[in-house]
């Protein structure tokens, strides 16, 4: 290791060095003598034969091992100190390329978490998610029945497991508050499947789906800990969810969590009359492929399955289908097209970054070409400079990178804590050690690459001409035009890719506000939703006496609320307002309906609503009355229509005491209801739809069983969520409650996803358009710079100095005229990948278009002012001094 | 001349400086002198290739080095050959050897 230790002995090493070499010269002057020239002649004679004493000093040098590290750390030291002193330069390359590193690696960090890497789940990607279509609801994908899925386990031969699942919400009731579970049912197979362990007790088998044997419960791990403080004696002691009794038999490991954000899991046990009902379509089904097996396989054998089905079944003749989805994909859903928008309009940031950075390595190198002049005269060889340069911005670059990581994980938390809640796998989300290094890697690549092309160019010259060129006039003029338009270019393209960021902001926000400002057709403050989920009727006793029963228990609830201080009025529906569900109906009889427009089988929504409905929801009644408490049990048959419903169907809105059958009795003969009001068109299912037919049903005349309350409110409908709990637990003290929700706050919820994703476009697109502006200033106030002199000429000569302004800012306004032409036509032609994404505004509205484009230019209109101020003032004696 | 440097050349002249050195302790300026001398000035060894190579060998424990009093009453840096050194100069002559055998060979065959 001596080179190591000569690594820190350099000084005595040079010494030596240089009295060797000394020697040498010394002993041809005193054998020159001897052989009878005079000393100064024999001194000449013997320099002139050594040659350059420095080459030779550099060359042996680099003749050793450990030269190589021993320079780095000289170059090192040397870009080090050469950053502190261009500090404003340092600190604009360094955040450039820190926020184009930053925004990439923040949201693919994101866009890996959720939709690159693996479900964690054993075999995951083999596993495909299961849903039906039928013709009667050909824009749903319905869930499996029993049935079918039966079919699927025991005859598709490319499936090595499955298993089936719903999901559902229970209350748990027990010692303290009553706390509202998210439950999965799960068929048998479902934990191996997933290849689950439990970490207490075990998981659920095919024993406990037996009809006697099913009231066992698996906790998850969170479960566990939050409600029964992680002890292992929870194993064999009961809980009570939805006023049945439930024995723990296990805790699943920790992390698992299938379906997401589960909390416990009961067997699934359906009652027999649900396993023969061929359109029970309420089953997610999982199945995973055979090792090996295509996708295609299966969907072939899911084709011959579906065929079957529809020979055999009368209901199903037609239109049935089976779809198959890889689980990642399902899960991940529609976000994937938002995120790889994001994930675009990173990397346009990193490329705008880039694009940055190499102007202002290139305007510095070459204010830097004296410098490189100087030492290249003075002995430094080629290949030193260029290694130097690159050092310098690979230095820049780690700077910038290692901020720029920084950065994203501090954008990665902020995701996560801004992010809906229902964004998938959220919580699977961060920063990961591999993610960090390609990201210093990119910015170290990014530094050889911008550092190169100003570090060659040094190392290239002829330090002759460099160094006569002096300030840099006549001689520099040749290689500062070429320059220039290199500059243009970086500045056309900067301008480009933040047009494209702005006009993609833009939209997206139009979006958002167009989501957020549309009239929905109903009042959305001041109101309280919650569901009360009912118990499933019995269906061995007598219905209709436990239909009343219910309706009476609802009734006391309503009065219950009434009575809470702060509530003004109470009402009902079967789903909740924007929840995006709703019950479709085809194949209405209806009385006197004209035919319809077009081919395609009509389709209506129902909804069964409380008295008071439309008017606590603040839907205006265009004609006849709404629903009464006497609307109820045995009364005439009644029903609302909405006006989209009254003109898809009888063409006029004056349909009074027209006739709607929706069901049949017992003899077969249509079951009449009597249209009693029409109601405004109001977006109350899903705030993007256009208003589609709805009828309503009093609630008080059937139902579905699902409850969802709304309460008007004089104060903050979130003070009194507990208020209202209190009172309805005082009176049944075991009715679940689940969803508590203000509207405005479920609103703003709907559209979380969008207002997301217009706030990270608005921070890309304002980085970005930062970013190409510190260029286009950069650009041209160092070439205002270089120009002084010939401003000043300019100036002697006559030239006014708001010609010379307007000379300035035309130089700086055709690249980024340039820049918009470009821009303007990359964003046309991408538009049409994010139209899915809009809501309320095309992908190439004009108005946004043109205002981009006037953005641009006033603004860079103003960073070209502040060089051409300076260009203005300049004197022209002072500026023809310098030469 | 500093640019004429052919791998073959330079492997030469390590051979060369390893030779010259195995007689006895010896500095820089008279290597190049003996050189020069005993190739009857066919050789004139460039200083931009002569000190690279010393401290190259040097470098790699072939030679090592000492600084002594001169023939001039100066203080010089003498270069001595190592035991490593003396192997290293035993297989590049034995590696000479060969091949200018066997281009000599060559020469010869192809008359």
């Amino acid at each position: 290791m001596h080179w190591l230790r000569r690594l820190f002995r350099k000084e005595q090493s040079e010494k030596q060095l240089d009295a060797e070499l000394r020697f040498h010269i010394e002993r041809q002057v005193s054998d020159y003598v001897a052989k009878g020239l005079v000393p100064q002649e024999a001194r000449r004679r013997a320099q002139l034969d050594f040659g350059g004493l420095e080459p030779i000093k550099q060359e042996t040098r680099e003749s050793r091992r450990g030269h190589l590290l021993e320079t780095l750390f000289q170059d090192l030291r040397y870009a080090s100190r050469m950053l502190r002193k261009n500090l404003g330069f340092t600190i604009a390359a360094a955040i450039t390329l820190a926020l184009g590193i930053g925004a990439n690696t923040a949201i693919f960090s994101i866009v890996n978490a959720s939709i690159l890497r693996p479900l964690p789940y054993k075999d995951s990607a083999r596993i495909v998610s299961l849903s039906t279509h039928t013709a009667m609801y050909p824009t749903f994908s319905l869930g499996l029945s029993w049935i079918d899925f039966q079919q699927i386990r025991s005859q598709a031969s490319s499936v090595e497991q499955s298993a089936a699942y719903d999901e559902s919400e229970k209350t748990l009731t027990e010692k303290g508050s009553p706390a509202i579970l998210s439950i999965a049912n799960v068929s048998d197979g479902f934990f191996e499947e997933l290849g689950a362990n439990a970490q207490q007790g075990r998981l659920l088998t095919e024993q406990d789906s037996k009809p006697d044997q099913n009231h066992v419960i698996v906790l998850s791990d969170p479960l566990w800990r939050s409600r029964f403080g992680a002890e292992p004696s929870v194993l064999g002691r009961s809980v009570v969810l939805n006023k049945e009794t439930y024995t723990i038999v296990g805790v699943a490991s920790r992390g698992f969590d299938f379906p997401e954000k589960s909390e416990a899991w009961l067997p699934l046990s359906l009652s027999p009359a649900d396993q023969q009902n061929h359109i029970f379509f309420m089953l997610q089904v999982l199945a995973k492929l055979r090792p090996g097996q295509k996708i295609e396989k299966l969907k072939a054998e899911l084709d011959t399955i579906a065929q079957r089905t529809m020979k055999d079944v009368p209901a199903l003749s037609a239109g049935y289908s089976f779809s198959s989805v890889p689980l990642l994909e399902d899960r991940v859903g529609d976000t994937r097209s938002a995120y790889l928008i994001l994930l675009g309009a990173a990397t346009l940031v990193l490329l705008i970054s880039c694009a940055n950075l190499a102007s202002l390595l290139l305007a510095r190198g070459s204010g830097r070409q004296r410098e490189m002049a100087l030492r290249a005269a003075l002995g430094a060889s080629r290949s030193r400079l260029l290694r130097q340069g690159l050092v310098e911005s690979c230095l820049l670059a780690l700077i910038g990178g290692g901020l720029g990581v920084f950065l994203a994980a501090e954008g990665v938390q902020l995701f996560r804590a801004i992010a809906p809640a229902n964004t998938p796998r959220l919580n699977e989300i961060s920063i990961d050690s591999s993610l960090l290094w390609s990201s210093l890697l990119t910015s170290l690549v990014a530094g050889i690459l911008f550092g190169l092309v100003p570090a060659r160019r040094a190392a290239r010259m002829d330090p002759n001409d460099a160094l006569k060129e002096g300030s840099g006039t006549n001689l520099g003029a040749a290689r500062s035009t070429r320059q220039s338009s290199l500059g243009d270019a970086l500045v056309t393209v900067e301008v480009a890719l933040a047009f494209v960021l702005l006009v993609g902001s833009a939209l997206m926000t139009l979006t958002v506000s167009r989501l957020l400002h549309q009239n929905p057709g109903f009042r959305t403050d001041h109101l309280l939703t919650f569901d009360l989920p009912q118990p499933p009727f019995d269906q061995s006793g007598d219905l209709s006496a436990q239909a009343k029963k219910q309706s009476e228990q609802f009734k006391g609830i309503v009065e219950k609320i009434r009575l809470v201080p702060g509530v003004s009025a109470v009402t009902a529906s079967d789903h909740g307002v924007l929840s995006g569900m709703t019950m479709m109906h085809g194949g209405l009889k209806i009385d006197g309906a004209i035919p319809p427009s077009s081919k395609e089988e009509r389709h209506a929504s129902a909804r069964y609503v409380y008295p008071s409905y439309f008017q606590i929801l603040g839907i205006p009644l265009v004609r006849g009355r709404e629903f009464t408490e006497r609307d109820s049990g045995d009364a005439q048959g009644v029903v609302l229509v909405n006006e989209a419903m009254a003109r898809e169907y009888w063409g006029t809105i004056e349909v009074l005491g027209k006739r709607i059958s929706m069901s049949t009795d017992d003899k077969g003969k249509p079951v009449w209801d009597e249209v009693i009001g029409v109601v405004a068109d109001a977006r109350e299912i899903d705030l993007r739809d256009v208003p589609s037919p709805v009828y309503f049903l009093s609630i008080l005349q059937g139902g579905n069983g699902s409850v969802h309350l709304l309460v008007r409110t004089l104060t903050d409908p979130d003070a009194l969520e507990a208020a209202i709990s209190r009172e309805i637990w005082s009176a049944y003290p075991d009715q679940p409650i689940t969803h508590v929700a203000t509207l405005s706050r479920t609103i703003s919820k709907s559209i979380g996803n969008e207002r997301l994703r217009s706030i990270l476009l608005v921070v890309f697109a304002g980085i970005g358009f930062a970013l190409a502006l510190v260029g286009l200033y950069g650009v041209i106030s160092y070439s205002v710079a270089r120009r002084v002199q010939e401003i000043g000429i300019r100036m002697a000569l006559g030239a006014s100095p708001p010609s010379v302004l307007v000379m300035v800012l035309r130089q700086g306004l055709v690249p980024v005229a340039f820049g918009i032409v470009f821009g303007a036509l990359a964003a046309f032609g991408l538009g049409r990948l994010i139209a899915s994404q809009l809501y309320g505004v095309k992908p190439t509205d004009p108005a946004t278009f043109l205002g981009a484009t006037a953005l641009v230019l006033i603004v860079a209109c103003l960073a070209c002012l502040i060089p051409a101020r300076r260009a203005m003032r300049v004197d022209p004696m002072v500026a023809l001094r310098y030469e | 001349m500093a640019q004429e440097k052919s791998e073959f050349l330079k492997g030469t002249l390590d051979m060369l400086v390893l030779k010259i050195v195995a007689l006895g302790p010896i500095h820089g300026y008279a290597i190049s002198q003996r050189i020069q001398q005993i190739s009857k000035e066919f050789f004139q060894v460039p200083q931009g290739s002569l000190y690279p190579a010393l401290h190259r060998l040097e470098d790699r424990g072939w030679l090592s080095a000492d600084w002594r009093e001169s023939e001039t009453g100066r203080d010089a840096k003498f270069y001595t050959l190592t035991r490593k050194g003396r192997k290293q100069l035993e297989t590049e002559l034995v590696y000479w050897e060969r091949l200018s055998d066997a281009v000599a060979l060559i020469l010869r065959t192809a008359e």
